[in-house]
């Protein structure tokens, strides 16, 4: 089952590079969160019920309904809809993925040990990098938004990789998760920047 | 010779079925399944003319075209009988041949001397070139996991494997092999054959100076290699040591799903901006390369 889930989630990554509306960033990061709880509960089977049961719950609600839902109500607030016209075309974006693909399967090759799986290792790595290209490549500073979670699920996967060895792990990357659901409350709920041409001209 | 004729038969009625599924799910009564074969009839019955300015290429490109497709044809396997043709790496030749039919087509739109022409055969020719490493890559990833390169060894012991990515192999084949079918064929959404806008039309813009015989030769090609790319797809699905009436049932049955799913998806689905279409292929060679990337994994080809 998890080699499924695996596959699906290294495939939104691919349609996330390409994609050029906001609503199927929100969508695909939906999607993103639900194949991410179906990984945590057919992995993470060593740990306490307890831990197991909170992280799946909040991977469910976070990365699954609340974060798509805030996305979806950004964008509705502020009538962004698309990326801008300005950004890398999404050919050499898409370039830029494969690339990044490479590089990972070598890295998580390198990283190679007994503990850690290597196909998460690597789709973690893959992940990474393609947050980080969303990030660098788009001018919004919802594209930033979003390259920043596509980089937090990222470290999440890193979390489960070695999840069973090191349940700490996980709770930081829960933690992260409240992080980012504190910087969109923030984002959301103060209204910041609604404008256009601020959402345009705001960088840092 | 069995794949030879199924697949002669399934070409026969695929382009009725796509016409059929279009008309019903738009809720028209529209052509009935044999209206394709009628028109080819039509056009068979008509001479070619030729343009004063074309040479010899132009009069051969279509027969080129479809006796490439024919070549390729006889080297697709049928259940556990061997393709006519079947060696190691038959399937870079089998790319190759359906290649140089194209390349035909294309030297001969460029022969006409026309722009438009000249237009469909730079984009005919970009589109093929961009398709061509996601195809390439899915099959060295099927060639991995069988350890095989030929495609008779490779579909006769795909099942054979017993791996737990046997089914993640088979639906990401499908989907790649549709995709891949649909934009070799210029279908949506990367090109519509049914546009009259020359500047927005890809194949058929190509093929505008062709007529009577020569257009039912293109047409039959473009049949018989939707035709065969059904077959792959039915390779990829179907054990192949199954009771051969299961399977010559189950080859009809895939390839009228398949045609019914061009059907629906050229129904639902919005032609691409022209832009996008490099985007979309690439797209598709990313989706291969993830396969690939996982086949490596769990072979365990770099340490």
């Amino acid at each position: 089952m998890t080699n499924y889930l695996t596959v699906m989630f290294a495939i939104t990554i691919v349609y996330l590079a390409i994609t050029e509306r906001f609503a199927v960033y929100a969508r695909l990061l939906g999607i993103q969160g639900f194949i991410l709880f179906g990984i945590t509960l057919s992995e993470l089977h060593k740990v306490s019920i307890g831990d197991l049961l909170f992280v799946s719950s909040e991977t469910l609600f976070f990365k699954g309904i609340v974060v798509p839902y805030m996305i979806t109500r950004i964008i509705k607030s502020t009538n962004v809809v698309k990326v801008a016209n300005d950004t890398l075309s999404g050919f050499y974006e898409l370039l830029f993925i494969i690339i990044s693909l490479l590089i990972s399967i070598f890295m998580a090759y390198t990283l190679k040990n007994p503990y850690i799986n290597t196909v998460f290792l690597t789709i973690a790595f893959f992940t990474m990098f393609s947050g980080l290209i969303i990030i660098v490549t788009h001018r919004l500073i919802i594209s930033h938004l979003i390259g920043f979670l596509v980089l937090e699920n990222s470290v999440f996967i890193f979390s489960i990789a070695v999840g069973n060895e090191m349940p700490m792990l996980i709770n930081i990357g829960t933690l992260l998760d409240i992080f980012v659901g504190v910087l969109i409350l923030g984002f959301f709920g103060m209204k910041l920047k609604p404008n256009i041409d601020e959402l345009t001209t705001l960088k840092d | 010779m069995k794949g030879f004729a199924l697949i002669i038969f399934a070409a026969l009625f695929f382009p009725g079925v796509i016409l059929r599924a279009k008309s019903i799910v738009s809720g028209r009564k529209g052509p009935g399944i044999f209206q394709p074969l009628k028109d080819l009839n039509l056009l068979f019955r008509k001479d070619s003319v030729f343009s004063s300015t074309s040479s010899i290429i132009f009069q051969i490109a279509p027969t080129i075209g479809l006796a490439s497709v024919i070549c390729a044809m006889l080297m697709i396997p049928f259940a556990d009988e061997p393709a006519f043709f079947n060696f190691d790496s038959d399937f870079v030749y089998f790319s190759y041949l359906l290649a140089a039919g194209k390349f035909f087509l294309i030297i001969s739109a460029l022969d006409t001397g026309s722009g438009f022409e000249g237009m469909g055969a730079n984009r005919e020719a970009l589109f093929s070139m961009l398709v061509e490493p996601a195809f390439f890559i899915l099959l060295a990833t099927l060639a991995m996991f069988t350890g095989y390169t030929s495609f008779s060894d490779i579909f006769t012991r795909f099942y054979i494997t017993q791996s737990d990515f046997v089914l993640i192999f088979s639906i990401l084949g499908a989907y790649l092999f549709i995709q891949i079918a649909m934009i070799e064929n210029s279908r949506f959404p990367i090109d519509d054959p049914k546009t009259h806008l020359e500047l927005t039309m890809i194949h058929e813009v190509m093929i505008l100076d062709n007529c009577g015989f020569d257009k039912a030769l293109i047409h039959v090609s473009s049949y018989l290699k939707f035709a065969v790319y059904g077959s792959i797809i039915y390779n990829l699905s179907v054990p192949a040591d199954w009771n051969i009436y299961l399977q010559i049932s189950l080859f009809v049955i895939i390839q009228f799903v398949f045609a019914v799913i061009i059907g629906l998806l050229e129904s639902f689905r919005a032609r691409n901006k022209m832009g996008k279409n490099p985007h979309f292929i690439l797209t598709l060679t990313a989706v291969s390369f993830i396969a690939f990337v996982i086949i490596i994994i769990i072979t365990g080809k770099i340490a």
